[in-house]
Formats: structure tokens, C-alpha cells, sequence
């Protein structure tokens, strides 16, 4: 496989040549004062970041209904926020034509929750720092696809520490005869390498109950969610989740309730609803107030779904969702 | 508005009336189940029907309800059933092949697999059942059915006990 070796202001200038054109936008990661976040670039790009230490949200939340007319839009994303924009398309919810999504090698994240200051802002210095897991949050210690091998484009970090962008598709070629220097042989071996699979994920009501029993029903799980992508959710009105007079007369019918009710009826409808296209970010953990750990559920659950039928969220354009699509000869065990 | 108006007099002498034969009405409540059943209104709903009219008997536990196939049962209806109080659910359609739309059930059986494969992670994988019965299989609709409803009342029984 070619590819080019990155220096030190590279790719800040490819993405200045790109961004040259008037309909060009770039979506990537911004240094500022108190550290780095998204940011969408247009005309020029200034205090450029590769990576970004902290998660925030998952960048796919802003695409939806993105169906850019003539714009090109390019994503400088964790191969996370690649996934989820890959099964976005594939929920028709954003049109792929005029998008060109490069992964970049995550070495993982900090919650923003968590103020933690001794976090370097530097590219080079940052794998250093997520060497340990127990630096990063849960969802990055357990993610098993920190490779940036999705999309059009990769960068990705070789042992000693260089920067390599790799074209996978027609249209990350443009993008690689930007950036200067000859393509190169790309190294075989790199520093994010792949992770085992972790064990089947196993739990009882009681243990749910125990961890829910914080949950004030927000909802801001689900407004974070990059794939819970529905504009008329099953939970607005009053057939899943009463207010009011409708809930009044459902406890005149059914007797005394818990409030907040509801809280298995809406995490296990949710978590199966996105079972197929979850990518395990843990965007809903980081928006939890009550520190709720949704991501071992949401990702325990959507791996065991998932693993049913050999599927992978986000992994191609040409896996449908196992939901919309079925053999003739299959799951005979599922029937009683 | 269009608010149901209840008196009050009637309100209370409903809890009136609960907490008098509160005792009896509960155990009978405890000790017999009640099933939730999706059933495809082409297959199985017409094998009840013929179950009905050839008066075989099923447990009145069981509360069949219509729909037009059985993909057409989001399991968010299933997990609803579930937890506003029903003690266990099935979702009943056309065998593989059969099915009046062509391919519904085909999504069904997908669909349904994959919520009991979630159900066994959350340790209830008793609770959900999914049948195959045809329009003529009226003997197999009530043996599925009970069968069903017998297992979860005595796992039901045995928790009480315990």
C-alpha cells in the first residue's frame, strides 16, 4: 500500500489548498485557549489539531440530513465519528457524494467531564500519554477499532511515532496528491494494532435496576446518540411514556408507580433499536448528569446483536443492516 | 380537551373494592400468568379462531393481539408488554415462506432473534417465545400456547415460594 509520510505542517497546508476552492468546508479539530474541540473550517485552517484528547460529542451528530449541494465537505474525524457517519448513510440520512472521510488513528480519549490538566495538547505527546488504559475512559479502553482504516482516507501512526496518510478510495487520492513528497511504501506494522474481542456481555434485571436507579429520564442519551437518528421518536406522546392526565389515568388503572417510570421501557427499547448501528462511542455516557454507565451496556449488548449475524457497524458501505435484509435459511435455532 | 371524566365516588369505591377482595383477587392474579400474543392476523390469529370454533381450550391468560403480520411488531411493543406487567409474550406468524407479504416473517424472525439474544443478556430469555403456526394448525396453536403458559407459571409458583 502507498502512502505519504507527514512533517510537521503538511497537512495544514493540503487542507489550506483544499479549502482554497469557495464551496470546500473541512470538519476536524480545532486547538483554542482551553483546549481542543470541533470545529468546521471554511477558507483557512489555523491552530490545526490532528487529534483531540478530549471526546465531547461524536462529530456524526452534526451530518445528519446533510445533503450538501455542491459543497465538498471533508471529515478529519476519529474512526468512531467515520463509523457512525457510514451507518448514517446507510439509514439514508446523509448523502455520501459530496463527503470525503479520512480516519485518523485514535490513541483514545479523556471524558470532558473529568477537569484533567495534566492532558498534553501536543499530537506527538498524546500516544505517549494514552499509553496506560486507565488514562482514557471506559468506552476508549474497550474500543477494539482505534485503526483509522475507514472511509476514503486514513492517517495513521507507525511505531516510531510518524504520521502517514494512505488513500483507500478514488476520491482520498486528491487529497494525497495535496500534501507534499513522493508516496512511499507504507510501513506493514503500526502503533494501533488489532484488539482481542472482549467476553459476552452478561447482566440481570437487578444489576440494571442498580445502575438506572440514578437515571432522571433526560433524555440526553438519546439527543447525543450519532445514530439514534429518528425526527419522530417512539417516545414522544403518550403511548410509551405518559404526562399529565394520560399518566394519571394509567396509575388510577395500574397502581402506585416509581417516578421517574419508564426507565427500562426506554433504555432497553433504545438499546435495541440501535443495537445494529451502534458504534460503541460512548457519546451517551458523556452526556449523562447522573454518570450512569450506559456504554457497557449499549456496546454489550450491540456486539452480542451484532455478532449474530456477522455484522460490524460502520465497518463498510456494502454491509446493509441486518434488520432490513434476511437469508431464506437462517436462525432456525431463534423458533420455539 | 378530550379528558376522560371520572367521579370521584367511583374512584374511591374502586380502591374500596380492591382493598376489601384485595386478598383473594391478588392470589388469583399471582398464582395464574398473563401472556401477551402477537399474532399475525393470516396465520395465527385465524388458527385461534379455528381452535375457538372446534372448542379446544387455551389458558384465558393469554391475550391474543391482531396484527396485519408479524414483522409489523417493532419489539419495543414486546418489551413494553413485558414490563407494564405481562409475565411473558410471543410473537406468532406464517411458517418461513408462507407469509401473505411475501417476506415479512423473514424480517420478523431476524428481528425477534436478535431481541432474545437481548433478552438472555439481560438473564430473561424465558420471557419471549416466537411461534410459527398456520391458518390450519389450530392443535398446534394450543399446545404451543400452553405449553408456554404452563412453564412460566410454574417458574412463576417457585419464586413465590421461595
Amino acid at each position: 500500500m502507498k502512502g505519504k509520510k507527514l512533517k510537521p505542517g503538511h497537512i495544514e497546508n493540503a487542507l489550506n489548498q483544499f479549502l482554497k476552492e469557495e464551496q470546500h468546508l473541512v470538519l476536524g479539530f480545532q486547538k483554542g485557549e482551553n483546549g481542543v474541540s470541533h470545529q468546521i473550517f471554511k477558507g483557512s485552517i489555523d491552530h490545526y489539531s490532528l487529534l483531540n484528547p478530549t471526546f465531547g460529542a461524536n462529530a456524526a451528530l452534526y451530518l445528519r440530513r446533510l445533503f450538501s449541494k455542491g459543497s465538498q465537505v471533508m471529515l478529519m474525524l476519529r474512526p468512531c465519528e467515520i463509523r457512525a457517519y457510514v451507518e448514517l448513510h446507510k439509514l439514508t440520512q446523509i448523502e455520501r457524494e459530496d463527503i470525503i472521510a479520512v480516519s485518523i488513528d485514535c490513541p483514545g480519549t479523556v471524558s470532558s467531564k473529568e477537569k484533567k490538566d495534566d492532558v498534553p495538547t501536543e499530537v506527538d505527546q498524546l500516544t505517549e500519554y494514552f499509553k496506560n488504559p486507565d488514562s482514557m475512559r471506559w468506552a476508549c479502553s474497550v474500543c477494539s477499532e482505534k485503526r483509522g482504516v475507514l472511509g476514503d482516507a486514513g492517517i495513521r501512526i507507525d511505531k516510531a511515532g510518524n504520521f502517514w496518510i494512505i488513500p483507500y478510495t478514488e476520491k482520498g487520492e486528491p487529497l494525497l496528491s495535496l500534501v507534499e513528497g513522493e508516496p512511499e511504501e507504507v510501513p506493514a506494522e503500526m502503533l494501533m494494532g488489532e484488539t482481542k474481542k472482549a467476553e459476552k456481555f452478561q447482566v440481570d434485571m437487578a444489576t440494571f435496576d442498580k445502575d438506572f436507579e440514578k437515571c432522571i429520564m433526560c433524555m440526553n442519551c438519546r439527543d447525543m446518540c450519532p445514530v439514534c437518528y429518528c425526527i419522530d421518536c417512539v417516545f414522544h406522546g403518550d403511548e410509551y411514556l405518559p404526562k399529565g392526565d394520560a399518566l394519571l389515568n394509567k396509575i388510577f388503572r395500574t397502581g402506585s408507580t416509581k417516578m421517574p417510570q419508564g426507565k427500562e421501557l426506554f433504555h432497553l427499547i433504545r438499546m435495541y433499536h440501535v443495537s445494529q448501528t451502534c458504534v460503541g462511542c460512548g457519546a451517551c455516557e458523556e452526556a449523562c448528569p447522573q454518570g450512569i454507565p450506559l456504554t457497557k451496556y449499549f456496546k454489550g449488548i450491540s456486539e452480542r446483536l451484532q455478532g449474530m449475524f456477522a455484522y460490524m457497524s460502520g465497518r463498510s458501505f456494502d454491509e446493509p443492516i441486518p434488520y432490513i435484509t434476511f437469508l431464506e435459511d437462517e436462525l432456525k435455532e431463534a423458533e420455539d | 380537551m378530550n379528558v376522560p371524566v371520572t367521579p370521584q365516588v367511583e374512584r374511591t369505591s374502586h380502591v374500596l373494592r380492591l382493598q376489601e377482595g384485595g386478598n383473594m383477587a391478588e392470589e388469583t392474579k399471582n398464582k395464574n400468568p398473563e401472556i401477551v400474543g402477537f399474532a399475525c392476523s393470516f396465520c395465527t390469529f385465524k388458527a385461534s379462531e379455528m381452535a375457538g370454533s372446534l372448542r379446544m381450550k387455551y389458558p384465558e391468560g393469554v391475550k391474543l393481539i391482531q396484527v396485519p403480520c408479524s414483522s409489523r411488531v417493532d419489539p419495543a411493543f414486546v418489551i413494553k408488554a413485558i414490563f407494564e406487567g405481562a409475565d411473558g409474550a410471543f410473537v406468532a406468524g406464517c411458517h418461513p415462506g408462507d407469509c401473505h407479504f411475501i417476506k415479512g416473517n423473514y424480517f420478523t424472525r431476524r428481528k425477534i432473534a436478535a431481541l432474545k439474544e437481548m433478552f438472555d443478556a439481560f438473564s430473561m430469555k424465558e420471557k419471549l417465545k416466537l411461534f410459527w403456526v398456520s391458518a390450519a394448525e389450530a392443535r398446534r396453536f394450543v399446545e404451543k400456547v400452553t405449553d408456554m403458559y404452563n412453564e412460566i407459571k410454574e417458574r412463576k409458583n417457585e419464586r413465590e415460594k421461595a
